[in-house]
């Protein structure tokens, strides 16, 4: 496996991040950024849409933040899965992140922003070749989609980052920033169904960090993953439940690992009147994984009910 | 003397001048060295030297042939590999770390179609990029090689055709990695895409275009590489059964998973030879094949086996890119490297044979097994491989170690637009066995006895014949199934656990080196050669081409030669890289090398040990008899005051001749049945294992977690006890796997869809039980010390134990490996459909009350232990033969005895429509028989 060529940008502050972002966009280059690496760099070694124009944000400033209700982008998962500052869930979801190699380089920021996977599209270039490309990276080609055939409108490779849900059932909002200033939103609002789009982030524009209500604290809660091995696996489907310490009617729920994004479940919960079997219902009743990951989407549909059960139970 | 005996040789202090000048005849050469750091001898280890000789070590099953041999020394101790340091050092040579001056960088061309013609293939963009130095097609290289030479049916790249994704097509070479790349993508090949295969039971009818053709031994125009028909035995046996188990068994492919991608580095020296170093396992064969490829003589070839990080079978092909580098080589006149990517380690593959394979297994009401019928369809994908072999070895590795009344056996391997499969650790047995052991739990619950005790009351004893004519030496399984009953607490557990856990049993036999060599027997020439060279400094420098792919094969040739000579291990030396110095060695596989290469070293160490004794002799004036050897000293055995340091008997015995040399070498015995195929699986020796594997089922997600497992393995004796317990852990591990959640998946296009170590799963620590490995020492007659294999017999019994103790668990068989959660979810929810039940915690676990057959076990079982005790230890040397049981003479021929006993290799004409599923590649002619081809 051969890296390939491109120039890496080394910024060391936010400002300058920004600077390097608008002079590319001005030039029509393209770029992509880098936090971790461990999403990319094996996407690039498999060649898949790489940029000319790499830039690091592994040299800002001030980013690196962990504590109850502020997590920096570049606030690396080990850090923050053995944080006693961090709330327990998320400290809980990041140990349950990859491998632990995998978590001493990777972010929050990474993991928010990370790419949609599918088994027809995480391929060596050879190996995409041989079928033809596909809708996500088609090489020029208009290529179909491998997963839906006979379409490329829309990509339905399946987001499999562990921590987004759970900043979700905790109310995350997210800040971003870019060559047209900052802007924040909740984390369920950042997310945009396809697999390519994925998010919101405009070109240039890059997620600073992540912040928490000032209760946050009283909140309680759980993260169940379905893979199948205890380490590296990327979750097959995953469940996140949180409440009010005390007070079930609070619930919220959130699943990742599903479709092209993690959502929250407000308006399952909402209408089950607090019964947990009929969220587990509703949510099933609401969710069509498609063949890209490891298992069948069948089982992984069926095992979203077993694990909101689970990240219920207290 | 206090301390001990001093090892220095000679050289009083006063025959040296003060003065600097030389006595007369008299020079000071610096010491050789004592050997080793240690001044004085150590006194004999007795705990390490067998009873028989006077030492302590127990000897259940009696002497042993190598006894005399024994110094105590450190045959039977755990010590670390020679090799180890170099490993976490990071100075062990894999294949990617040669780096030869002036290299440049060999990519390859790769099909991107299943199945297609070449049509034509246009280089000449590439060889005008700057910075490529050689383009090469399979025009370069018309020959044909293969593993074994009735099936060579690989070239270096294609002829005419490509025969799945990733089939090499062209091959480049260029100054880096970059600019080879780019000049793959510019070679342009147009190709006539053919229709594709990747169902193997399609490989079982006629097409208009089979993957390969064999000329007038082709089955009709299908797919079918090899098929095969073994029956042994009277199959009216099976009429009438007491109970019966009918068992369809699916097996996904898996790949072995190496650490290491493959590389080579091909070089043609200053005088036009191929200097060719590669990670192989058979390096004897790739040397044959690069020969026969290349058109030159095989002395003009040096292979050079770098360290090999991790084999387990998908290293002993010759390899296609080996040949490319080769060609690339010579034609650019410089050293060319190519290193694969993960992806084309699966598209090369030889990993174990996805299979469809029926067993029907049948009891009489004595409880004795009186048929195993097997049909097994295997999938060969695009290439013949070792697969010829393996077509045998899923059938005729099932016929032990149990006594059975009658076999039957249908094996087909057929082509398909697959990577090819191959060898893979425990070849050919793995699948059959889980389903064989399977059946023997599910018949004993049909029986209401304990399958342990089914098992005890229907084992071949030692020294015995399997119904296929396979001649058992040495025989520990009866011992390991006692010892992992006892240790796992298995009377407590079994069938009284709650719902969710689970205890499950499996066994293993496997053959400890092949017999018939693939390459040799016709000229006689040995199986393995050691030659040993001790110059005047005492080091032992040992020369053996033993293949050490991790396994410890360098470990146990240099410690069986310590052991011989008594000398520290660090004295001992081992060469075994290259072909130009090392003697031939048939490879790595079929689980030979400690049983063969030991054997060699141990006669060409003993030479050794003659000549030193022998000098001895004249010097002490006592006869070799009397001498011992212990710790660099030879002395006599009722003074150790009147001996010699063996560096003294070493200069002595060089005297007018200079290095001591040696040569020992090992050719297994002649044995076996005379019908077609009887070689497959002959061994000089077998090995023997059970397991209790005990696990978690989640009810709820159908996750199966292995907990802990209890792992007996015979094999014979542990030279190196700590390598041993190694090998049961990773083959525990490796077949854990299998079992669970590893499988090469082809998906709807027939793409290989998880080329890569993140979707193809292999456990993780995590997934790992906690492993009690249980060594078992039947000590074999005829292996060295005792030593018989310990390196692929391990894998096959956690297959079925897991798979009983899923059953125990949850109360459902699943046969379609690997048990993966969504498989065992779908089959929970399915009874749960069947039961009526809503909730999976109140499904229903097995149950056993003992029926009255039971103590009839039992008592069998103990009457048979006072049996293989007497005939371990040679008290009862009568024949033994597979029948027994059933009330035959063993001296009598068996088809004397019965009407209706059978020895067949091919079908009756009547038995073509009872056949399986791979039974009918029978209903095919071969184009000899139909007129074609003459």
């Amino acid at each position: 496996m051969l890296m390939p060529p491109f120039e890496l940008h080394k910024p060391t502050s936010v400002e300058e991040a920004c600077e390097i972002a608008s002079q590319l966009l001005e030039s029509g280059q393209e770029f992509d950024w880098i936090a971790g690496g461990t999403d990319i760099i094996p996407n690039y070694k498999w060649h898949i849409n790489t940029k000319p124009h790499v830039i690091s944000l592994a040299g800002l400033e001030g980013v690196s933040t962990i504590s109850m209700t502020e997590i920096g982008c570049m606030a690396r998962l080990h850090d923050i899965s053995v944080s006693s500052e961090v709330h327990p869930l998320i400290a809980e979801a990041a140990s349950k992140v990859a491998s632990s190699l995998i978590r001493r380089n990777a972010t929050l920021g990474g993991n928010l922003c990370l790419d949609t996977r599918c088994f027809w599209y995480n391929q060596a270039e050879e190996w995409r070749s041989s079928i033809d490309w596909c809708h996500k990276a088609d090489c020029g080609t208009g290529a179909d989609c491998r997963v839906i055939p006979n379409q490329n409108t829309l990509c339905v490779a399946t987001y499999q980052g562990d921590i987004a849900p759970n900043l979700m059932v905790l109310d995350a909002t997210v800040h971003l920033i870019g060559p047209n200033g900052a802007r924040d939103m909740p984390l369920t609002e950042f997310y945009q169904l396809d697999g390519m789009t994925r998010n919101v982030l405009q070109p240039g524009e890059f997620m600073l960090k992540v912040t928490l209500p000032s209760d946050v604290s009283e909140w309680v809660g759980a993260y169940r993953k379905l893979r199948l091995r205890e380490s590296w696996d990327f979750p097959e489907a995953g469940a996140a439940a949180a409440w009010k310490k005390g007070d079930k009617s609070t619930l919220r729920v959130a699943t990742t690992a599903l479709e092209s994004i993690p959502r929250r479940h407000d308006e399952e919960v909402a209408e089950s009147g607090g019964d947990i079997k009929s969220i587990c219902d509703a949510v099933y009743n609401n969710t069509k994984p498609v063949n890209n990951t490891s298992l069948p989407p069948r089982y992984r549909r069926n095992m979203i009910k077993v694990l909101i059960k689970r990240a219920c139970e207290e | 003397m206090s301390g001990g005996y001093k090892q220095q040789p000679g050289s009083g202090s006063g025959e040296i001048r003060k003065d600097g000048k030389r006595v007369a005849g008299k020079q000071s050469f610096a010491p050789p060295g004592s050997g080793g750091s240690r001044p004085v001898m150590k006194p004999r280890d007795l705990d390490f030297i067998p009873e028989m000789v006077g030492g302590k070590e127990k000897q259940p099953a009696g002497a042993h042939i190598h006894d005399r041999a024994r110094t105590g020394t450190i045959v039977g101790k755990s010590i670390p590999l020679v090799d180890a340091n170099a490993k976490v050092t990071g100075q062990a040579w894999y294949g990617d770390d040669v780096r030869l001056p002036n290299e440049i960088i060999g990519r390859i061309v790769r099909s991107p179609h299943h199945y297609a013609k070449v049509v034509s293939i246009d280089t000449s963009k590439a060889e005008a990029l700057p910075g490529v130095i050689a383009v090469a097609t399979g025009d370069d290289a018309p020959n044909k090689f293969g593993v074994l030479p009735v099936t060579k049916d690989e070239h270096a790249m294609a002829v005419e055709k490509v025969r799945h994704v990733g089939d090499l097509v062209a091959c480049v070479a260029a100054v880096d990695e970059a600019t080879a790349r780019e000049a793959v993508a510019l070679i342009e090949v147009e190709y006539e895409v053919l229709d594709s295969i990747h169902d193997m039971k399609k490989g079982l009818e006629d097409v208009d275009e089979p993957i390969h053709w064999r000329g007038k031994y082709h089955v009709g125009s299908t797919n079918v590489q090899k098929r095969v028909f073994q029956e042994f035995g009277d199959r009216s046996m099976v009429e009438n059964p007491n109970a019966m188990y009918h068992g369809k068994w699916k097996y996904m492919g898996v790949n072995h998973g190496f650490t290491e991608p493959h590389a080579v580095v091909a070089h043609w020296d200053s005088n036009g030879r191929l200097q060719l170093y590669t990670p192989q396992q058979v390096p004897h064969y790739a040397h044959r094949a690069l020969a026969t490829v290349l058109d030159v003589p095989m002395h003009q070839v040096n292979v050079i086996r770098t360290f090999v990080g991790g084999g387990f079978g998908g290293k002993s092909d010759p390899f296609p890119h080996e040949m490319c580098a080769a060609i690339l080589a010579r034609k650019a006149g410089r050293p060319v490297r190519i290193t694969f990517d993960r992806e084309e380690v699966f598209w090369v593959n030889r990993g174990r044979h996805p299979s469809h394979i029926e067993v029907q297994m049948y009891a009489d009401e004595e409880a004795r097994i009186s048929g195993f019928d097997i049909d097994a369809l295997i999938d060969g994908g695009g290439f013949a491989s070792f697969g010829h072999v393996t077509s045998y070895y899923n059938g005729v590795l099932a016929t032990a170690p149990y006594e059975l009344g009658s076999f039957h056996y249908t094996g087909a391997r057929v082509w398909t637009n697959k990577p090819a499969s191959g060898a893979m650790r425990g070849h050919g047995a793995v699948n059959t066995r889980t389903a064989v052991e399977v059946g023997l739990d599910d018949m004993s619950e049909q029986l209401q006895v304990d399958p342990i005790d089914l098992r005890l009351a229907n084992l071949l004893p030692p020294h015995s014949r399997t119904i296929s004519g396979f001649r058992i030496t040495s025989n520990g399984m009866r011992q390991a199934l006692q010892e992992v009953r006892k240790g796992s607490d298995w009377d407590n557990k079994f069938r009284k656990m709650p719902l969710g856990k689970g205890i499950g049993i499996g066994c293993g036999f496997f053959i400890s080196g092949s017999g018939l060599p693939i390459h040799w027997d016709p000229n006689k020439f040995p199986h393995a050669t050691v030659h040993i060279q001790i110059d005047m400094d005492g080091g032992v420098t040992v020369h053996t081409g033993a293949a050490d792919i991790g396994q410890g094969s360098t470990t146990a040739v240099a410690q069986v030669v310590a052991e011989v000579l008594a000398l520290p291990i660090e004295m001992i030396h081992v060469r075994s890289h290259e072909s130009d110095t090392s003697p031939v060695d048939l490879g790595s596989y079929s689980s030979r090398v400690t049983f063969m290469n030991a054997n060699a070293a141990i006669r060409a160490a003993l030479e050794i040990k003659e000549k030193l004794l022998n000098a001895a002799w004249d010097t002490l004036g006592y006869h070799p008899d009397t001498l011992v050897l212990n710790d660099r000293r030879i002395y006599y055995k009722h003074d150790p005051a009147i001996g010699m340091s063996y560096l003294e008997a070493l200069h002595k015995a060089q005297e007018d001749r200079g290095a001591l040399i040696s040569s020992g070498a090992y050719r297994s015995p002649p044995m076996g049945g005379v019908h077609k195929g009887a070689a497959a699986g002959l061994a000089p020796a077998y090995s023997f294992s059970a397991y209790v594997a005990e696990v978690e089922v989640d009810v709820e997600t159908g996750l199966i977690k292995c907990t802990d497992v209890w792992a007996a393995h015979d094999c014979g004796k542990a030279l190196n006890p700590l390598a041993v317990e190694g090998q049961i852990i990773g083959s525990c591990h490796m077949g854990l796997g299998q079992v669970l959640t590893e499988q090469m998946v082809y998906g709807r296009t027939g793409h290989l869809q998880n080329p890569n170590l993140l979707d193809y799963k292999i456990p993780s620590v995590h997934e790992m039980p906690n492993v009690t490995p249980i060594i078992i020492e039947s000590c074999d007659p005829e292996g060295p010390f005792g030593a018989k294999e310990a390196g692929e017999g391990p894998l096959l019994p956690i297959l079925p134990a897991v798979v009983n103790a899923v059953y125990d668990a949850i109360g459902i068989r699943i046969n379609d490996l690997p048990l993966t959660p969504d498989k065992v979810w779908a089959a929970i929810a399915k009874k749960m459909k069947v039961e009526g039940i809503d909730d999976p915690a109140d499904l229903p676990v097995p149950r056993l009350d003992f029926s009255e057959l039971q103590k009839k076990l039992e008592q069998r079982a103990s009457e048979h232990e006072i049996r293989d005790k007497r005939r371990q230890r040679s008290e009862d040397t009568d024949a033994y033969v597979n029948g027994v049981l059933f009330g035959f003479d063993p001296n009598l021929p068996l088809e004397d005895q019965v009407e209706g006993w059978k020895s067949a290799d091919k079908p009756e004409p009547e038995q073509l429509a009872e056949l399986g599923l791979a039974g009918k590649a029978w209903l095919k002619q071969e184009q000899r028989h139909m007129g074609g081809e003459r």
